[in-house]
């Protein structure tokens, strides 16, 4: 037995290692589509596009990029596409398409807020001005049960609080007409002032169309390493309000 | 999905977007080093060609990691290139930035990342391989078998003896000195 619960401790060490290694990651969805857009047989390892282009066209990018967003490295725009991807959440321009009966996230379930922020791999935040919420939820768990999203819910599950690590994989996928850029107490938050669809990511990449719904404004914002979701009937400022309260 | 399987270029760009972060990390894990976006960017150019093999995204993850663990490969054995894993995390583990450190993120557990870190550069290829998929990657155990081309079972017995190793060089409690390096 002790063995087996040194080979735990061990494992969970592994997994926080990983957690911490920072791999860049830099956007190559033009490099590949350039190279895609070529004849099949033009692919020589690694040598099918010149360097200099690849730097030539990151810089295009990266120009357009700072014109749109702020100077945060978390924050990657893709502003050709109109595909925007800020701390784990992908932006899409465009009309939503909400499902007709949305499901919610997977494996959702309520769970006390101890429960949560003894299973979650992540700090889970809670906003002093909303205080001890209604609610919590957990969803979609590792196989070791730690929840990939943990959701705060108030008044009465009108107002709430996804939290999810940001850092590695997007969790949510929206699709808006119009966001913009907001200061939340000196880190860049996103802000959706009217309704939008989001639609849930899975750890493994896959959309989950049956998620789709229509949510209410909402601000997004990220403390380096959990990102803050906050959805309800609430003004910019009250919003911002909320977020600076997280403790 | 569907869409980039016909040749939608617009749709495949979504996938290399919302797969390029774990792949830049499985490729510099399993020894690509500095060269790991060219791998991650050669696999998503493979991957596309072999697209319509594949019918949904859940089957698209690992399969793309399959072919970044066989580019990653392909490039160690070509240059023993064998320092990424242990660069990248000293690197990280030496200078603590304050973004995600709690309070209790002392200098012995810094010390005790690198034990670990160099624990595990000194372990097989093999056990390496699977600890990496398993846990730093957090792969599941059919995701780690589909990457690395194992049996399920292999990854299983294979985990299991590849702790034991790790376990046994480390010795044991947190705290603990490294045997030998």
């Amino acid at each position: 037995m002790a063995e087996r619960r040194a080979d735990l401790e061990l494992v969970e060490e592994l997994r926080e290692l990983g957690r911490r290694l920072e791999t860049p990651a830099p956007d190559m969805t033009h490099a590949v589509r350039a190279r895609l857009a070529q004849p099949p047989t033009a692919s020589t390892r690694f040598a099918a596009v010149p360097r200099r282009w690849l730097v030539a066209a990151a810089a295009v990018v990266v120009a357009l990029a700072i014109a749109l967003v702020p100077p945060s490295r978390a924050a990657v725009a893709h502003a050709v596409t109109g595909l925007l991807r800020f701390a784990g959440v992908e932006v899409r321009q465009g009309q939503p398409s909400p499902a007709v009966s949305p499901s919610p996230l997977p494996s959702l379930r309520s769970a006390g807020l101890d429960e949560a922020r003894r299973r979650a791999r992540f700090t889970v935040g809670v906003p002093a001005r909303l205080g001890i919420p209604d609610d919590v939820q957990i969803a979609d768990p590792a196989p070791d049960g730690a929840p990939r999203v943990v959701s705060l819910l108030y008044r009465g599950g009108t107002v709430r609080l996804d939290e999810f690590d940001g850092r590695l994989d997007v969790a949510f996928m929206k699709t808006a007409v119009t966001k913009q850029w907001v200061d939340v107490h000196g880190v860049p938050g996103l802000w959706f002032p009217t309704p939008h669809g989001v639609t849930y990511v899975d750890r493994r990449g896959v959309t989950h169309e049956e998620t789709s719904r229509l949510a209410g404004s909402t601000l997004i914002w990220s403390d380096g390493t959990v990102t803050y979701r906050l959805e309800g009937a609430l003004s910019l400022d009250e919003a911002t309000g909320i977020a600076i309260s997280v403790y | 999905m569907a869409r980039a399987r016909d040749g939608d270029l617009d749709a495949y760009e979504l996938l290399v977007a919302r797969h390029t972060a774990l792949a830049c990390r499985t490729a510099a894990l399993l020894g690509a080093g500095d060269d790991a976006e060219d791998v991650v960017q050669e696999a998503f150019v493979k991957a596309y060609r072999k697209l319509r093999h594949f019918r949904g995204e859940s089957q698209f993850r690992p399969w793309l990691l399959a072919i970044v663990a066989n580019e990653a490969r392909n490039l160690q054995r070509a240059r023993r290139r064998r320092d990424a894993l242990a660069l990248r995390a000293a690197a990280r583990a030496e200078q603590p930035n304050g973004t995600g450190d709690l309070p209790a993120d002392t200098a012995v557990a810094t010390e005790r990342r690198m034990a670990l870190v160099t624990a595990l550069r000194a372990l097989d290829d093999r056990d390496r391989e699977v600890l990496v998929c398993r846990y730093l990657l957090d792969l599941s155990e059919a995701e780690t078998a589909q990457t690395l081309g194992w049996r399920l079972g292999t990854v299983k017995s294979r985990t299991a003896r590849a702790l034991v190793k790790l376990r046994t060089r480390l010795g044991p409690g947190l705290a603990s000195e490294v045997p030998h390096g």
